[in-house]
């Protein structure tokens, strides 16, 4: 019986209940269950082939589970497509950026957001470029990111300008979950500083946010709450300051002592 | 910028043609006025192609598309303008409503071409360039069947003196109108957000996918778009000749999609250059009509195209942007 706060005002940002996803004979997801509540960061962690990802891509609306049920703030949604999670303020940084390499910064932090220009503008579809230019960079310059020019096409810039691209446009429409699927990979010590910075900032701004990670020293310092995957299980959930990280990494692996690793 | 190039090429060899040929007549106003003729169907296609090759599909029907459609059109101006023996008279009593018929059946054609082909890449997932080349034989195919093998004879010739090969101070009235339609799609593709979503489609389709983009209904206009195009080029044929020409545009494709590379144009999707495109397909026709009034073969034109498309598209480096990686 999935556990719904029924109140109008629930604190549950993002909450996925039994979901379970095959992929041909592979059984990617079994019964995973996750919450997130309202101002919370929670880790996502597991090894590979955990399911973290796959769990994090239905619950962005990228993926349709065979199985199991998404709720968003507290209450149970149809969520069929990435447009329906837009629409329900769920903004996503996809571990592959999802950035259109030919488009500028600012034609990718507003894709499929666009600003047209009023009255007859707006009905042809007509954009309100520098309006957006501006704001683009206004969005970068509040992540600590100064990309110098929003009109630059993404293809020109450094793998970390990229990463501050997908996290700045998720953070500018995200009004109710962030998810975030290894922000912090290949970057370096600054940028990655940075990254950690915007999870607190979205989490005061009241958003859910979940992160899926390797990177569990960061994480144990971010989150409030780990959870441990394995083979398509949520197998722990911990306070991230009642834990550590041999803990954890039993968890992930499966053994109960952590002399076994 | 690649369409500054062409376009500095198109000059060059305009200028070189015009010294070169007997007389200067490649200079005349009359030439210029039979290139733009020429040039009215072709740079259509080219630019309509440009837009398509964003969103990174091609379409390679559009011979087939541009004859089914004057067929189709023709057939249906001949029916209604006056009875079989007063057409072969060339008495039209209907003129008007035959003509005005006839112009939207082949409109109508071209859209119809062009949904079977949208139809066929979204919902049955077939390869636009496979998807393409079957529905190239099938509308070639059906073309001739309804022309039973011939070209439609007894169109009203009022329309092509009206229209067909009417000029406006110089300028073929068939130019003017792709001069129109191309900065209308100029328009549509650097200031909308429709031409935004097409090259966002064509960069990175999955990128476009997470944006929240309705790709496949994009899509379906698009190819829409091309085949409604065609229609209108097979106006422009039945309108300049009074008859269709069924065994012609074997290469209009090829050519639309090549003028569009030359100018610029992406073929995988993400950058299109109308521009470009326009003069692209200007340099066929000028190189063509250049080596006809020097007395060379004309076969000597489809080896220069040629050669051009592929240092075109060398200079512009090989770096084609198809994956990010952080």
């Amino acid at each position: 019986m999935p556990n719904y706060q029924c109140a109008p005002m629930s604190d549950i940002a993002i909450q996925a209940v039994d979901i379970s996803k095959d992929f041909g004979h592979i059984r990617a997801l079994q019964s995973a269950s996750v919450t997130v509540h309202k101002g919370e960061i929670v880790a996502l962690v597991g090894d590979n082939g955990a399911g973290k990802s796959t769990l994090m891509k239905i619950m962005s609306g990228a993926e349709l589970p065979d199985r199991g049920e998404i709720g968003v703030d507290g209450q149970p949604t149809r969520l069929l497509s990435v447009r329906d999670a837009h629409a329900l303020g769920i903004e996503t940084v996809y571990q592959d950026l999802a950035l259109a390499p030919h488009l500028t910064v600012a034609q990718n932090v507003f894709l499929g957001h666009e600003v047209v220009l009023p009255k007859i503008g707006g009905k042809l579809g007509l954009l309100a470029k520098q309006e957006m230019a501006r704001d683009a960079a206004d969005a970068l310059q509040a992540l600590g990111i100064g990309i110098g020019d929003a009109k630059v096409r993404v293809s020109e810039l450094s793998g970390g300008q990229r990463q501050a691209v997908a996290i700045a446009r998720a953070m500018k429409w995200a009004r109710s979950v962030l998810l975030m699927d290894e922000p912090t990979a290949a970057l370096g010590v600054r940028q990655t500083a940075i990254v950690l910075q915007t999870m607190r900032t979205a989490a005061k701004r009241g958003l859910g946010v979940l992160v899926v990670s390797h990177d569990m020293p960061h994480m144990l310092n971010v989150a409030n709450r780990i959870v441990v995957m394995r083979h398509g299980r949520v197998v722990a959930n911990f306070a991230a300051d009642e834990t550590d990280i041999q803990t954890i990494a039993a968890a992930m692996l499966g053994s109960t002592t952590s002399g076994d690793l | 910028m690649p369409a500054l190039w062409i376009a500095l090429v198109d000059i060059a060899l305009i200028l070189v043609f015009g010294i070169v040929s007997p007389g200067h007549v490649f200079f005349n106003g009359g030439n210029f006025t039979n290139m733009a003729e020429d040039s009215a169907e072709v740079t259509l296609m080219a630019v309509g192609v440009a837009f398509l090759l964003g969103a990174g599909e091609l379409d390679i029907s559009i011979g087939a598309n541009i004859i089914l459609s004057s067929v189709v059109g023709g057939k249906v101006m001949v029916a209604l303008s006056g009875s079989p023996s007063q057409v072969a008279q060339s008495v039209f009593p209907h003129l008007a409503m035959g003509v005005t018929v006839g112009i939207l059946v082949a409109l109508g054609t071209g859209l119809a071409f062009g949904l079977v082909n949208a139809f066929v890449v979204t919902v049955l997932r077939v390869n636009s360039f496979i998807t393409t080349l079957g529905t190239l034989g099938i509308g070639t195919g059906l073309a001739f069947v309804l022309a039973d093998g011939n070209n439609i004879q007894d169109i009203p010739t009022p329309l092509q003196s009206s229209f067909g090969v009417r000029t406006l101070a110089g300028t073929p009235v068939t130019f003017l109108v792709t001069f129109v339609l191309v900065l209308l799609m100029w328009g549509l593709l650097g200031l909308t957000r429709f031409g935004l979503h097409t090259v966002a489609i064509g960069s990175s389709r999955q990128s476009a996918e997470r944006a929240g983009i309705a790709i496949r209904r994009h899509l379906v206009v698009l190819f829409a778009m091309v085949g409604v195009l065609a229609g209108i080029a097979g106006v422009y044929d039945i309108a300049r000749f009074s008859t269709t020409n069924i065994s012609g545009h074997q290469t209009d494709a090829l050519a639309a999609i090549a003028g569009a590379v030359i100018g610029g144009t992406n073929l995988f999707g993400g950058r299109v250059s109308i521009p470009g495109a326009v003069f692209g397909s200007f340099l066929a026709e000028i190189l063509n009509t250049g080596l006809v009034i020097l007395g060379m073969s004309s076969f000597y034109q489809l080896i220069a195209v040629g050669v051009v498309l592929i240092v075109a598209v060398y200079i512009r480096g090989g770096v084609d942007v198809r994956t990010i990686r952080r």
